[in-house]
């Protein structure tokens, strides 16, 4: 369930495994811009942060205000605050169970798709056998396939094994992900042959090999595709919007949408959504890194 | 051990290995069967059916694609996804060019700005939409600011024209901070003494950027183009949240009407003729990308 | 046929045809009234929706009704699932495709017709009494071929409410009857800077409560008789439409929920700047207005004098595996006490005559319940939602004066064409 991004022209992305030698290191100071130009920078920047973060600011102060009509400028200045908001978006029981399915969705989602893509990526990249390369690149080939065309045979397919209003439903056809394989793959082709091979004549099994050495060399790219995966899954929409139609299976997205067609006043709503937000945010603060490589290098929105 | 015992065991691919090395592969496998090659090949097949929920599926051969080539609101739906990949392409790489450019060299803050930029990426679009619908609300900030201008002041998402740019703007807004890191990556890579030398030539920022900058640019500013196009041909859940399509079918797109069909109407296979068409697009935009690519090298 | 004389002739109709279906339908169908309450065993699902705005309350009353009913069925499993109203359809279809459908639904007349087929008719799980208590209009409601398909738990009445405060502001000391009236005291409104109505015109929006009360008021109607074809596109139509069109071009109709919903308490009409609506149960509009200032009017004439007025029903659905402990659990919610009690906790009219008058002297629900003879459920076809669905962006089409009354209800007469089946 990959939105296609096909990456097999090579994302000139910021790369996850060593660094680019890096040119600009030498201080020049001509290339520096000049005091008017810096100034102008500034401006633009300045004015540029603004308008990016001003939709974050609106959503947390409407949140922050007594629920009733918005009028402006006065409900967009920070001051006469309440929590009203909060306490009825918390109050109803339904958004602690959308937090908890949004969870469920995306931390499973991301342990399945770290196992399974690692144990394929490892094998296509090291191993050998017959039909190789037809099953990689057809595994590939699906990264061209839009989500949106197997949506249709995917939901048949679920409803019909019962999986609709479930977790298992929502989860397991998001684990097929070409995204991950490809880039798995990858890197872990580009790590040394030795590394593996001398294991392999010490005797190591080839499951305590897979837990004892490839796992440990490729905790970079589990960080960075997890965090990808695991942002994906959380803001993922369409999907939970089809499977997960009862109220105890929305996730906070779905949910959220619906509660906005409810007629949920809007400060109830923008409270939802800061809750929606608020995790995705921290972790944000706490890996930037990683969401900028998992979200660049898979060149997807997650 | 000895390097000859490596190239040996390297050059006999063992039965064993391969079993192993396919057990390893088999979970990916089956998923995929079931999941993406499987329902990639019914995708196709359905279009050509009449499946629908609690009744009997036939054949139909080719009364889907007829009916959608006489579809009006299909066509609308083709062209506004369309128009909207046609504003939102250019307009987001633009100001992803610019913001990389605005934030490429270190000084005090340019990280946070950094960061800045790249917070929308992140964020659901089902929140952005949230927001965004009363940003363009009658009587919201925008229709505010466009009364302060001396512009008429309607809400924007009322307006059959200018509903097209207020899901536009939300695109570029939750889009331009991912294709900022993409060039951003790609200006470290820009040789300084390059530039340093033009500068002692007497050229200008516009001609250093011009002849030296962008050429270095082209294939990132291409990879771009063809994410973003494919992403804006995907557009969803802001149209769900924000219009529902309206108003009077006017910010109508491919995939809503392929949502609508599969899951308002149950017509499983009208809406896999959509995905049909959506697939086709798909395909010629990487088709292009591919020729392009290919020229290049 | 939107007439209370026409109304009540079918009411009575449908009640021998009723009665002569029992007759009939009883032979060998399991009946609850015979198997004792102890030994029945099963579990029961039942979705409902926020029938109750609270949801906190309406979990309550849900968990407090099946404390009362598992006394009398020790045996029985019940779960009561509270859906959002949006997309419900959606949700229900795709429960029923994935064979997770509950066994008990909440729906309301408009949907059953197309549900038909996945309903287990509950005529004989209710026993004579509870039936000949039922008031014939939601007896009428819920009856296809002759069956009641669903046990009728609440009615509602959206008649016209206008909003006191507005009035005097204008000085205006009447209130719109006609659609004339309208017409006439739009400027007047307009001058003093109000709206004269509002129009909830967002696709999402249910046509029973917009655009349909004009056109039956009008004398028209969605379907013909038999069902075949839409009539929408009818010179009532037209008219209706055309009403519309002339309110929106004179500026007379707030336009923030011409073409979107937004939340309620943002609204021009929730802030106090609208005469009147037709599309809300006054009672939604009271937390806005004021009590005082909230007047239940009587349905607008124009060839005829109807609003829109619902009937909530259950219904079991064919899937459901223990059928007699579902039906139980329908008979029991559906008996009198138990409808009173949850018609004055949602604020919901009495479908029972039993329960007489819950509202007697209430200004709000009592005006409304007053006028309950004038309302209609809307079209009983399998098709009516889908008809929606083309429906609502034509009308959408004429409010921002992209397209002509006419043109418009012919274009989506014509999309109507490729969903009817």
């Amino acid at each position: 369930m990959t939105r296609i991004a096909d990456t097999t022209t090579s994302a000139p992305a910021e790369n996850s495994n060593g660094a680019r030698p890096r040119r600009n290191t030498r201080p020049y100071r001509a290339l520096e811009p000049g005091r008017p130009a810096r100034i102008g920078r500034g401006v633009l920047l300045f004015l540029a942060a603004i308008v990016t973060l001003f939709p974050f600011y609106a959503m947390v102060v409407l949140a922050l205000k007594p629920v009733g009509p918005i009028i402006l400028p006065d409900s967009l200045v920070p001051w006469g605050l309440s929590l009203e908001a909060f306490e009825r978006v918390m109050g109803a029981r339904t958004l602690l169970r959308w937090t908890f399915n949004t969870l469920i969705y995306s931390v499973v989602s991301v342990v399945g798709v770290l196992f399974f893509s690692s144990l394929a990526g490892y094998a296509f990249a090291k191993k050998r056998f017959p039909g190789k390369e037809v099953m990689f690149w057809s595994f590939i080939a699906m990264l061209m396939v839009p989500y949106h065309i197997t949506i249709v045979p995917v939901f048949i397919l679920i409803s019909n094994a019962g999986g609709v209003n479930t977790h298992w439903g929502m989860i397991l056809p998001t684990l097929a992900n070409a995204q991950a394989v490809f880039l798995m793959r990858q890197f872990i082709k580009s790590l040394p042959d030795e590394l593996f091979e001398a294991a392999t004549v010490d005797g190591c099994s080839e499951w305590r090999m897979y837990v004892s050495i490839v796992v440990p060399l490729i905790k970079p790219i589990l960080a960075t595709l997890g965090v990808f995966v695991f942002l994906w899954h959380w803001n993922d929409f369409l999907w939970p919007l089809i499977v997960g139609q009862s109220n105890d299976m929305r996730t906070l997205t779905t949910g959220l949408a619906s509660m906005n067609a409810e007629n949920v006043p809007l400060n109830v709503v923008l409270a939802g959504s800061v809750v929606a937000f608020v995790p995705i945010f921290m972790a944000y603060l706490v890996g930037q890194r990683y969401f900028k490589e998992g979200v660049t290098m898979s060149g997807i929105k997650g | 051990m000895s390097v000859g015992t490596l190239v040996s065991t390297r050059r006999r691919p063992s039965w064993r290995e391969a079993r192993i090395a396919l057990l390893f592969v088999l979970p990916c496998l089956v998923l995929f069967v079931l999941f993406r090659f499987g329902p990639t090949l019914a995708g196709g097949v359905l279009a050509f059916t009449d499946y629908t929920i609690g009744a009997d599926t036939s054949f139909v051969g080719l009364e889907n694609l007829r009916r959608l080539s006489e579809d009006p609101l299909f066509w609308r739906a083709l062209r506004t996804t369309l128009t909207i990949a046609v504003l939102a392409v250019p307009l987001s790489i633009g100001i992803s060019l610019g913001m990389a450019l605005l934030v490429r060299r270190a000084f005090r803050g340019h990280r946070l700005f950094r960061s800045i930029f790249f917070l929308p990426v992140i964020t659901s679009l089902v929140l952005a939409g949230i927001v965004f619908s009363w940003i363009f609300s009658s009587g919201g900030p925008w229709s505010s600011i466009m009364g302060w201008l001396g512009l008429p002041d309607q809400a924007w998402l009322s307006d059959t024209t200018l509903v097209i740019p207020a899901i536009v703007i939300v695109a570029v807004w939750g889009r331009f901070g991912f294709g900022m890191l993409i060039l951003l990556a790609r200006l470290q890579d820009v040789p300084r003494e390059l530039e340093e030398a033009a500068l002692a030539d007497g050229a200008n920022a516009w001609q250093r950027f011009r002849y030296i900058v962008l050429p270095e640019l082209y294939p990132a500013l291409f990879f771009l183009v063809v994410i973003e196009t494919t992403f804006t041909f995907q557009i969803f859940d802001t149209v769900y949240v924000m219009t529902s399509g309206g108003p009077a079918n006017s910010s109508y797109v491919l995939v809503f009407q392929l949502y609508d069909q599969a899951f308002r109407y149950f017509d499983f296979g009208y809406a896999s003729a959509i995905g049909l068409a959506l697939f086709v697009m798909t395909f010629i935009v990487a088709m292009i990308q591919r020729m392009t690519i290919g020229r290049e090298r | 046929m939107r007439t209370r004389k026409v109304m009540v002739t079918g009411a009575a109709l449908s009640a021998v045809l009723l009665a002569s279906a029992c007759g009939g339908d009883d032979g060998g169908d399991a009946n609850t009234g015979a198997s004792e309450p102890g030994e029945l065993e099963g579990s029961v699902t039942m979705w409902t929706y926020p029938v109750m705005a609270d949801e906190t309350e309406h979990r309550s009353f849900w968990d407090d009704t099946i404390a009362a009913f598992g006394e009398e069925y020790p045996g029985v499993d019940v779960t009561v699932e509270i859906f959002p109203w949006a997309d419900r359809d959606q949700a229900l279809t795709t429960a029923i495709a994935g064979n997770s459908a509950p066994d008990v639904v909440y729906f309301i007349p408009d949907q059953l017709p197309g549900y038909a087929r996945n309903i287990e008719p509950i005529d004989p799980y209710l026993d004579d009494d509870a039936k000949a208590d039922y008031l014939p209009n939601a007896v009428e409601a819920v009856t296809i071929d002759g069956q009641m398909v669903s046990a009728p738990i609440l009615a509602s009445a959206v008649t016209l409410t206008c909003n006191k405060e507005v009035f005097d502001a204008v000085g205006e000391t009447e209130y719109p009857q006609t659609w004339d009236d309208l017409r006439e005291m739009a400027p007047a409104f307009k001058d003093a800077g109000y709206y004269m109505i509002a129009y909830s015109g967002d696709v999402s929006q249910t046509l029973n409560l917009t655009f349909y009360p004009l056109l039956w008021q009008a004398g028209g109607d969605v379907f013909n008789e038999d069902g075949t074809d839409v009539t929408f596109n009818s010179d009532a139509g037209v008219e209706a439409l055309t009403l519309l069109q002339e309110m929106v071009e004179g500026e007379y109709v707030a336009e923030d929920m011409l073409t979107a919903m937004p939340p309620t308490e943002q609204t021009q009409l929730a802030q106090g700047n609208v005469a009147c609506a037709w599309h809300t149960e006054g009672k939604n509009l009271v937390e806005f207005w004021g009590e005082e200032n909230t007047v239940i009017l009587p349905p607008l004439t124009n060839v005829e004098q109807v609003a829109y007025g619902t009937v909530g029903s259950l219904a079991m659905l064919s899937s459901a595996d223990d059928k007699d402990a579902a039906g139980a659990w329908i008979a029991f919610v559906t008996d009198a006490e138990q409808v009173a009690t949850y018609n004055e906790a949602s604020g919901f009219l009495p479908v029972k005559e039993s329960i007489g008058s819950l509202y007697d002297g209430d200004p709000i629900l009592g005006e409304a319940e007053k006028y309950t003879d004038l309302t209609t459920v809307g079209p009983l076809h399998e098709d009516a939602r889908e008809i929606m669905g083309v429906l609502a962006p034509e009308i959408q089409a004429v409010l921002i004066g992209q397209k002509e009354p006419r043109q418009a209800l012919d274009d989506a007469a014509q999309a109507a064409q490729s969903v009817l089946r």
